[in-house]
């Protein structure tokens, strides 16, 4: 997520949710277009050259879903996320097989919003083809499914390895605990304890007891990083 | 096909239209045999009663003979009569006292004719002039002061076969009436247990997939009809209204969460504002935490909801429940380890049901996440995947302090929470959805006492094909 490839479309009708959403998008450094309804979303979608473009379920004119339609029949191939109050899975899956991206229920946090369009917009980038990922003194192998740090072996569970894989390829991104859910377990419901926490707690243990310094860090109220100091 | 009929013949002979049916030719047999027994009996005494007058005129005139002018002039008047041949089936016959015959048109005095006088049946030793062989013939005898006897007496096939043609006749109508209304009220009941049978199938339908079903009318108008008719009625009005209830909690959901999301915004904005002191940002924390808390059980009573309103049925696949069982071990498998409970899987490889993977997946993993929560720390939870008589049965049990018998019923109501957990995390609402869940697929939950601890069975029904 480098170069000029920074814009974001966002098309949200309530101006103050909108307005926190640009705000927040555009302190994170993304330059931000916004569009207020179905119809405007839809001339400045097919103007412009967008990394992410988040939509939001109900808009005053035209479903969210017919504008991500639309948007893909003109061509328009940017990620999107769906931002939506109808929360329930039928829902979710109805605008993931229309041809969203991601989803992302009202109300969110926005370090989750940040976290999702940073998600996507690496999605967009070229994605290499390596098969070993390395993060500090973390070699994750992706051909034989094993971990090393400073040559030593981590023993990690199948599960355990995807965790590992996903903070890795999302080094120095905030991954939120539904991303985790979502992308590890490919499950989008909610679970009411702190199942994750403790699954990557104990990942964590694995990977960062005993060693010169730590690499998955807890972000607080949004999920986990993993990044490698300096 | 030939199933559905034996089935549908099952129906009709346990309806209870048929046993009404049933009751009705019963008491309508006792009144048509009473009336018949009655018929018989009074013609049977009027026709022997005319044969037994005719006898008796005979009798006296013979009698008046007797006294006129003796045994000879008896002997005359029946010698006489015999030669008219008016009464052929008259007999006469007059004896000695020691049974010796003198006249008449019998050979001999009947062997049980032993009575001095009275009525008598016998049988005739021989064969008569117009008469069958050996005819049943009914007398009256008399003894004579001087000991001559005297026998006047008349056939009486002809009657007895009448009686008999009368008995014959009648036994004939009350089988074929019997025939008749048997078959008539099978036929009446299978039709009524037709229609009903239409409008249970349309309600077991509607029951276990949705309100888009109506009873089929038969185009006859008559009450059947009408009753389909208002039942599909009322129907319509019920799915307009769960129509509408739907669109109503969509818009509040709607409504709501757009200040929400607001109000989040500005919270987290201030949270993480430079200005603020470290109380200030806890304190905010605290409120966001405490709102999204609010929103999850805002989340979960609409997925409560939606749940029971049957709307996902759609997304029903045969699904094998071990896997779903092995995902949802695996992902609390950590969470298990980390209270120093061991969580074991045993059972059949493959335990197929139809359903919705996703929803079956969050009733088994809450199930879990109770089992873990409120089993014993160090304990032992078994999750079990088994076929029990076609049935595919998952059951969960952990060694904790269990439920109470008596609050069975309870623990699946919004909300509610046992004194005991009142003060473990969670709010009240997983054991509701796993109860939604259970109800969508026409699952039954067990539970029963695990000594210690709870288990809890699901009984889900045999995979569709």
């Amino acid at each position: 997520m480098t170069g000029g490839h920074r814009r974001i479309l966002v098309v949200e009708d309530d101006p103050e949710t909108a307005g926190q959403i640009v705000e927040s998008l555009k302190t994170s450094g993304y330059q931000v277009d916004l569009a207020t309804s179905g119809h405007e979303a839809l001339s400045r979608g097919g103007a412009g050259d967008y990394a992410v473009i988040t939509i939001d379920r109900m808009l005053p004119d035209i479903d969210g879903i017919a504008v991500m339609r639309q948007l893909r029949d003109d061509g328009i191939a940017a990620p999107v996320l769906i931002v939506s109050a109808l929360g329930e899975v039928d829902d979710r899956v109805r605008g993931l097989r229309a041809g969203g991206d991601d989803y992302l229920v009202k109300p969110f946090s926005f370090v989750e919003l940040l976290a999702r369009v940073e998600a996507l917009g690496r999605r967009s980038d070229t994605i290499v083809k390596e098969t070993i990922l390395r993060v500090g003194d973390l070699a994750l192998d992706l051909m034989s499914r094993t971990a090393s740090r400073r040559g030593k072996d981590i023993v990690l569970f199948p599960r355990e390895f995807q965790l590992l894989e996903y903070l890795v390829r999302n080094e120095g991104r905030v991954v939120s605990r539904a991303m985790l859910l979502q992308h590890v377990w490919d499950l989008h419901f909610d679970p009411s304890t702190n199942i994750i926490d403790v699954y990557v707690g104990r990942v964590r243990r694995k990977v960062d007891d005993q060693q010169a310094y730590p690499l998955i860090h807890t972000v607080r109220g949004v999920g986990y990083s993993l990044r490698a100091p300096g | 096909m030939s199933g559905t009929l034996s089935v549908l013949l099952a129906k009709t002979l346990t309806s209870s239209t048929f046993k009404q049916a049933l009751i009705a030719i019963g008491t309508f047999g006792i009144i048509v045999s009473a009336l018949f027994v009655y018929v018989y009996l009074s013609t049977s005494s009027y026709v022997r009663g005319r044969s037994d007058r005719g006898i008796m005129t005979e009798y006296s005139s013979l009698q008046g003979a007797y006294e006129r002018s003796g045994r000879d002039g008896l002997i005359a008047g029946i010698q006489q009569r015999i030669a008219d041949g008016n009464l052929a089936s008259n007999v006469y016959l007059v004896a000695d006292p020691s049974l010796v015959a003198l006249a008449g048109n019998l050979r001999e005095w009947p062997p049980t004719a032993t009575a001095a006088s009275g009525w008598i049946e016998f049988r005739a030793s021989e064969a008569l002039p117009n008469a069958a062989n050996r005819p049943l013939l009914r007398a009256m005898l008399h003894t004579f002061p001087s000991g001559d006897r005297l026998l006047v007496g008349r056939d009486i096939s002809d009657l007895d076969s009448f009686a008999d043609q009368i008995r014959i006749a009648m036994f004939s109508v009350a089988v074929l009436l019997f025939v008749v209304a048997g078959v008539a009220s099978i036929l009446v009941t299978r039709r009524t247990v037709g229609r009903i049978e239409s409008i249970n199938a349309t309600s077991r339908a509607i029951m276990q997939s949705g309100l888009d079903q109506r009873i089929p009318l038969r185009g006859t108008h008559d009450e059947w009809d009408r009753v389909a008719e208002n039942l599909n009625l009322m129907l319509d009005r019920i799915e307009t209204l769960m129509g509408e209830v739907k669109q109503v909690s969509d818009n509040v959901a709607h409504d709501l969460r757009t200040p929400l999301t607001r109000m989040r915004g500005r919270l987290e904005k201030a949270y993480h504002g430079q200005r603020i002191g470290e109380d200030d940002q806890a304190l905010i924390g605290d409120t966001i935490a405490d709102l999204d808390a609010v929103l999850r059980i805002f989340s979960s009573l609409t997925r409560i909801a939606q749940i029971e309103t049957q709307a996902r049925k759609g997304a029903f696949r045969t699904v094998n429940l071990v896997e779903i069982v092995g995902e949802v071990v695996e992902l609390y498998d950590a969470a298990a380890e980390q209270e120093g409970t061991r969580l074991t899987v045993v059972g059949d490889r493959e335990v197929m049901v139809t359903g919705d993977r996703d929803l079956i997946f969050d009733a088994i993993a809450n199930l879990v996440d109770n089992a873990i929560k409120h089993g014993r720390t160090g304990g032992q939870i078994v999750v079990a995947t088994e076929n029990i008589d076609g049935k595919p049965v998952i059951s969960i049990a952990d060694d904790g302090p269990g439920i109470p018998a008596h609050e069975y019923e309870q623990v699946f109501k919004r909300f509610y929470r046992l004194e005991q957990s009142r003060y473990t995390p969670g709010n009240g609402l997983g054991l509701s959805l796993v109860a939604a869940v259970a109800h969508l697929h026409g699952a039954r939950i067990e539970m029963l006492d695990n000594s210690p601890g709870l288990r809890l069975k699901l009984w889900f029904s045999a995979p569709i094909h």
